[in-house]
């Protein structure tokens, strides 16, 4: 990685991130790796509000505002006006939440992956609806509370894998990756700005509000769900080579969950479950690398 | 087909953003405040003279050695001696003990030590404007060398006095050259005379002497040790074949061969009883270490114990002399085998097991039971109470002469090499305020330049230098964020084989390369100190640590800061604290 661009910076202060926000620190980072030369879409999402209210901006290069269902369907436009302007240098980009997505863009984001469109997807995942006040969605993870799981009625469905989802599309590239673990995620989204056809990025990004953690935790906790194998860091080339990049000790994810305020009613059996159904993904993953037989 | 936009009579409304989000003043929304807050690395409290271990090791890491080198002289004249001899407390309350093992600092110091002596650098240290008050110090061993040194940094023209033909004290004399060669202590003393102190060896200092000094010099500092063995009040111990292994140790320095044939007993647990049982072996003879307590009372640094067994030292515990008698050729020692009776102090509390009586027949007998100062005038009278008792000085400024300060293992109640370096900054740094602010301003200075929450002193806080900036709140194992640290093996010293010890004075302990030691270094947590690691920045989620040229490198713009604290929770060295935001 070139030191400069850990240096550049494409975010402005004075945006109306709540303090912590992963979200924020996931868009620096990518925009470092992306460079000016970028163009953001941006369906609905907390960053729709993050960015600014008119006529303000808190970033440094053009976004277009865009309807919730249509981040892949935006870019593919975007791309395509650019390409008749000859344009080839810039980079697309569709910046979207897991509500924008694992639910609603699902369809768009398929449609446009599917033909292989030339840009860019960045899912920063921060697992609710938290802009809207933290509803779930399709990647709230097994246990969570939200405001439409409160309760004893805490989400008892898993977390929809979307990177195999994509995998499944053969798309050139598709790789997770944290806002704790910069280098990769730098290394990641620079490789991918330097490949053509449909290219998946699965951030995690943690929200101090949603998931009821202080706001100088967010980083700690992104980086044990790493650690805890609960989001593990790999990237997919072809939709066939799998390559996993960083493995960790074993962590367990009792000390993940035990941090949250979002999973504060879960039982000892109940986390054993849980760390079950994360050893089992873990040992699928491993399959898929080619290091289990 | 492109259509042109512009010919459109219902031109499309485009609304286009012209404005930055930094019109908003986010910093309002703070209620906790983080600041850069530099604290007290444990080693450098723990460190008697107070270096700056932390800093010295992130220097080392960017291959600044030179500066690393320099830190350690700004406060220890003695790093190629300390690299080597030191007991290093600073390993012992290393953080990163608790994460996988403490940083081999004891091995960095000398790397750097030896690294200035190799490429010949020469130390840039500021020295103050010169003062008028003229100071003599008695006694060239560590205690008076560094006193020298320091009050010479402090703008004082310093003149030692020694009795022997070479400066070092027990450096030169007491400790054996496989521990301590005599290039590494040369090359510090030559280092201390570069900066200006001048030393006069041959000038024993008497009684009359002292008088005469007293009116000559401003002050005068005592640090002529403790060079008189001690008694070991047993019936037949001035018989010929017993003598005092300081004495022995001397001889060998001396470049003399002291016959060793047969068994020689030596008497004591100390450092010099071991480095006198191993010499023994080194001239060709068998070494009997007879001791009063068990091995692990005693006060030799266990790694030197352990060499000396494994050299083929044989070890006696709980064995006290009764009694000494000539038996035809040989000597006849008699010993009272002793029984632990509780604890006391963390040692052993020992009593005689009545009726154990042991005896040996042996060729010499070495005491090294302790040592006391020569002459009673070297030492403070205890029963003044006037003197300025300070924690390893002693100060009487009575009448209108000199001031005199006693020292080094005079007053020290560890009697080491470092705790002795310890001493002469004290020294120094009483005198300077003594003659710039006067008595009052002694016991304040001295409170204002203590490292963290320990005895040690720092010089460059004294004079005034960054780190006086420093918390002195001592960093904690549990405030370093491990998340940043991967587990590196410590470094092995690479050492003589056993067989090559036993039969040569060579030094033991050999180099390490410039690529392990910057390795070694780099496993330091840097505890408390900035590295300009730029975690602070890179997690900043407000874009609010700017990045500058200052000598922080960064600062906080408070203006959009919100509070957050992840900053400080993922400064991995806990260089950062969050306060509360006062309105």
């Amino acid at each position: 990685m070139q030191t400069d661009v850990m240096d550049r910076e494409f975010v402005h202060s004075g945006h109306v991130g709540c303090p912590g926000c992963g979200a924020t620190i996931a868009m620096r980072f990518v925009l470092k790796a992306l460079g000016e030369k970028t163009m953001m879409v941006l369906p609905a999402c907390c960053w729709s509000i993050i960015a600014g209210s008119y006529p303000q901006s808190a970033l440094k290069i053009p976004v277009i505002h865009a309807a919730f269902e249509t981040g892949g369907a935006t870019a593919t436009g975007v791309r395509a006006a650019l390409d008749m302007l000859g344009d080839t240098e810039t980079t697309v980009l569709t910046w979207a939440g897991d509500g924008g997505t694992f639910d609603i863009g699902f369809q768009a984001l398929s449609g446009a992956v599917e033909r292989n469109e030339n840009f860019i997807y960045a899912c920063y995942d921060n697992e609710a609806y938290m802009n809207t006040g933290i509803q779930r969605s399709s990647s709230t993870p097994y246990g969570a509370w939200t405001t439409t799981t409160t309760g004893r009625d805490w989400k008892k469905l898993r977390k929809k894998n979307i990177v195999e989802v994509l995998v499944a599309h053969r798309i050139p590239y598709a790789a997770t990756a944290s806002i704790a673990y910069p280098e990769d995620l730098l290394r990641k989204a620079q490789k991918a700005k330097n490949m053509k056809g449909s290219r998946f990025l699965h951030i995690y990004a943690s929200c101090p509000t949603g998931w009821r953690i202080p706001s100088e935790m967010s980083v700690k906790i992104a980086r044990m769900a790493v650690q805890t194998n609960i989001f593990p860091l790999y990237e997919v080339e072809d939709g066939l080579r799998y390559t996993i990049n960083y493995k960790p000790r074993e962590y367990l994810v009792r000390e993940y969950f035990r941090l949250q305020g979002r999973f504060k009613h879960l039982t000892d059996q109940d986390l054993d479950q849980i760390q079950q159904m994360v050893n089992e993904d873990w040992e699928l993953l491993l399959r898929k690398a080619g290091e289990r037989a | 087909m492109i259509m042109n936009e512009s010919a459109n009579p219902n031109p499309l409304f485009m609304p286009r953003t012209y404005l930055t989000t930094e019109s908003n003043k986010t910093g309002s929304w703070r209620f906790a405040r983080p600041r850069y807050d530099e604290k007290t690395s444990p080693c450098s409290a723990a460190c008697p003279a107070g270096e700056d271990i932390a800093r010295i090791e992130m220097l080392a890491t960017q291959g600044l050695f030179k500066e690393a080198w320099e830190t350690i002289l700004l406060e220890n004249p003695f790093p190629s001696v300390c690299g080597r001899v030191c007991f290093h407390s600073c390993e012992d309350l290393c953080n990163r003990r608790e994460f996988d093992a403490a940083v081999a600092i004891h091995s960095l110091e000398r790397f750097l030590a030896d690294t200035a002596i190799r490429y010949g650098i020469k130390p840039d240290l500021e020295r103050r404007t010169p003062r008028k008050q003229k100071i003599a110090v008695v006694g060239a061993g560590p205690a008076g060398l560094s006193a020298a040194w320091f009050l010479t940094l402090l703008g004082y023209s310093c003149r030692v006095f020694e009795a022997s033909e070479e400066a070092g004290g027990i450096l030169r004399w007491g400790i054996p050259a496989y521990r301590l060669p005599l290039t590494a202590l040369r090359h510090d003393i030559k280092q201390i005379e570069a900066q200006g102190v001048s030393i006069l060896t041959g000038k024993p200092v008497t009684a009359e002497m002292l008088e005469a000094l007293k009116k000559d010099f401003d002050a005068v500092f005592m640090a002529c040790g403790h060079g008189l063995g001690m008694a070991m009040n047993v019936p037949g111990e001035n018989l010929k074949g017993v003598g005092e292994g300081l004495d022995f140790l001397r001889q060998i320095r001396d470049g003399q061969t002291p016959a060793c044939n047969g068994v020689s007993a030596v008497i004591g647990g100390g450092n010099t009883a071991v480095d006198v049982a191993r010499s023994v072996v080194r001239l060709g003879g068998k070494a009997l270490l007879l001791y009063r307590r068990r091995r692990r009372d005693m006060p030799a640094f266990d790694p030197e114990v352990e060499m000396a067994l494994d050299e083929g030292v044989e070890l006696q515990e709980l064995m006290a002399p009764v009694a000494v008698a000539q038996e035809e050729e040989k000597i006849l020692l008699t010993l009272q085998e002793m029984m632990i009776a509780g604890e006391e102090n963390s040692r052993g509390r020992i009593v005689p097991d009545h009726g154990k009586i042991h005896q040996v027949r042996v060729d010499r007998i070495f005491k090294a039971i302790g040592a006391q100062a020569v002459e009673p005038w070297h030492q403070p009278d205890a029963a003044d109470r006037d003197m300025l008792r300070l924690t390893h000085t002693v100060l009487n400024r009575r009448g209108t002469g000199a001031v005199l300060v006693f020292g080094g293992d005079l007053t020290n109640a560890t009697k080491s090499v470092v705790h002795a370096i310890a001493s002469g900054k004290q020294a120094a740094i009483a005198l300077d305020a003594l003659f710039q602010e006067g008595v009052e301003a002694v016991v304040p200075r001295m409170e204002a330049c203590r490292v963290g929450d320990g005895q040690s002193l720092s010089m460059e806080v004294y004079l005034g230098g960054e780190r006086r900036l420093r918390n002195p709140h001592v960093v904690r194992y549990e405030e370093i964020n491990t998340d940043h640290f991967q587990f590196i093996p410590r470094v092995t010293q690479p050492r003589l084989l056993k067989e090559e010890r036993a039969r040569s004075f060579e030094e033991i302990d050999l180099k390490i390369s410039a690529q392990l030691a910057m390795k070694e270094a780099e496993s330091c947590f840097n505890c408390g100190i900035c590295n300009q690691c730029d975690n602070c920045y890179i997690y900043c989620p407000d874009t609010s640590v700017i990045l500058e040229r200052d000598t922080q490198g960064r600062h906080i713009n408070y203006d959009y800061c919100k509070g957050c604290g992840l900053c400080v929770v993922e400064c991995p060295r806990n260089a950062m604290s969050l306060g509360e935001e006062t309105p």
